[in-house]
């Protein structure tokens, strides 16, 4: 029953239920189809072979078997092929484009940069006089405070020992 | 002694671990029971088993295989009803 020119039903899948015919047996178990189905190799277990035969040559093009199954009423599947989109292609910029980039770049810079420059001086030199006199004043009274403490505790413990027994060595 | 609501048997218990180590129980409705075939009666694939809250955000196609009768009828039954046609 399957041999080219055939027509067939598709019984499952996506497809079952619509009619298409044999182009090519392409195996024990494959054919190809085309009709109301996508073009489409398609195992011999998922289609049904009708009594209806169709003179086509083996691999006939989409529009001889449309123009064949038209007669016999079967409609076919019309797949529109996607319009071409042209990708926006990229332009070399000239010289000029280049230097005007550039240029607007610099702008910005210019709006963004100077200012925090000129916030920051103004804030840290306010800020460490302030602090300098401050920190000064407190850094003596720290290391006043510390240094007779370390004085005290160090030398006392450390010197005293070291000394002693490095002059007899070297003596 | 949970709330008289939750003592029905119509809901689901679901028995989770809290991170405080104590076990809480999460009260759910049960859920459908599968899909069948109209033809033989065998249990559908590939057809979620939810609620209908949960089946209304699903998109179609997750619902139902991509086939005539997808969803209503089992594949074999539905390949025997298309060879009937092709017979008639």
């Amino acid at each position: 029953m399957i041999d080219i020119g055939r027509i067939v039903i598709k019984i499952a899948g996506r497809d079952a239920g619509k009619k298409a015919v044999i182009i090519d047996v392409l195996d024990n178990n494959y054919v190809l189809l085309d009709g109301e189905t996508r073009r489409r190799k398609c195992n011999i277990l998922h289609v049904e072979p009708l009594e209806q035969k169709i003179d086509i040559k083996k691999n006939a093009p989409h529009d001889e078997v449309s123009k064949a199954l038209k007669e016999l009423g079967i409609g076919t599947r019309e797949t529109k092929p996607k319009p071409k989109t042209q990708k926006p292609k990229a332009k070399r910029k000239t010289p000029e484009q280049i230097r005007s980039q550039k240029e607007e770049k610099k702008k910005l810079r210019d709006i963004f940069r100077p200012k925090k420059k000129e916030e920051k001086p103004e804030a840290k030199a306010v800020t460490l006089e302030e602090k300098a006199g401050l920190v000064e004043e407190k850094k003596d009274e720290h290391k006043h405070e510390h240094k007779p403490d370390k004085k005290e505790t160090k030398p006392k413990s450390e010197k005293p020992k070291k000394t002693p027994k490095n002059e007899e060595k070297k003596e | 002694m949970p709330a008289p609501r939750l003592r029905s048997r119509s809901l689901r218990k679901l028995f989770r671990k809290v991170p405080g180590g104590s076990t809480h129980i999460h009260y759910k409705r049960r859920k459908p029971k599968p899909a069948h075939c109209s033809g033989c009666g065998a249990v559908l694939k590939g057809i979620p088993r939810e609620r209908p809250y949960k089946m209304r955000s699903m998109a179609k196609t997750k619902k139902r295989p991509e086939r005539p009768y997808g969803g209503m009828l089992c594949s074999r039954c539905m390949r025997l009803e298309m060879i009937k046609r092709a017979i008639k």
